[in-house]
């Protein structure tokens, strides 16, 4: 009985931290449209290869996510991201 | 079918660096040409960033950028494009249609102007991802499940 308490003190916690983070990185800053221009933050969406990461590992929103795959496959069609590398 | 209306676009241009810095007057030139052909209204032009470029295009390796809004007939968009990609300058061209952008935004001070010595470094970080770390950012796919940890 004893080992328990501890058990439920930890899960309290844990659904403390999944709660501050509800919303996607862009729809926390409001933002309508993702440019292809602002490469710093799209960048932060790749692997060291230039792979881009799933919603899973992102974090993005499915209608994020979307706009994010449009803007970088545009960056990389203008040559400032890469395809692969 | 021709359209009164005339919207707002936002066009980025890639020029090879060379040739930028040779004669970037004649380049400009040659852009407003197009546009004109056109009949486009140009709201505000300028260099968006000279940079290496992620992979080479037309065996180069860096290239300047140059970013135009305009006000266009959107019948006559198909023409420019045309235009750019028959020319031998531009290296690459996106053309989009920018209703909602604010003046602010356009008026945003580009990367060229921030960093005036050279900002194409930033991208220079993809080329340091060397096999064994890829191994590591890819395998840890769910950060976050580590929490839970074993029983």
């Amino acid at each position: 009985m004893a080992r328990e308490v501890p058990q439920n003190k930890r899960r309290k916690k844990i659904t403390i931290t999944l709660r501050e983070q509800t919303q996607c990185r862009f729809c926390r800053e409001g933002k309508r449209y993702i440019d292809y221009k602002d490469i710093e933050s799209l960048q932060k969406l790749l692997t060291n290869r230039g792979k881009i990461f799933s919603r899973k590992r992102s974090g993005n929103c499915a209608h994020c996510q979307r706009k994010v795959n449009l803007a970088i496959k545009r960056a990389r069609f203008m040559g400032l991201l890469p395809y692969t590398a | 079918m021709e359209t009164a209306v005339k919207r707002l676009y936002e066009g980025l241009f890639l020029i090879d660096s060379a040739l930028a810095a040779a004669d970037w007057d004649q380049v400009l030139e040659m852009l407003k040409k197009f546009l004109n052909r056109a009949g486009a209204e140009i709201v505000s032009m300028k260099k968006w960033d000279d940079r290496k470029l992620a992979y080479d295009i037309r065996g180069k390796s860096r290239g300047t950028y140059i970013l135009i809004y305009f006000h266009c007939d959107p019948s006559r968009i198909q023409g420019i494009e045309r235009d750019v990609n028959l020319s031998e300058q531009v290296m690459r061209a996106m053309i989009l249609r920018t209703d909602r952008i604010s003046q602010e935004d356009m008026n945003k001070p580009t990367p060229a102007e921030l960093h005036p010595e050279g900002s194409y470094e930033e991208n220079d970080v993809s080329a340091e991802g060397d096999a064994p770390d890829l191994s590591a950012e890819e395998n840890d796919d769910l950060p976050e499940e580590g929490v839970f940890g074993p029983e």
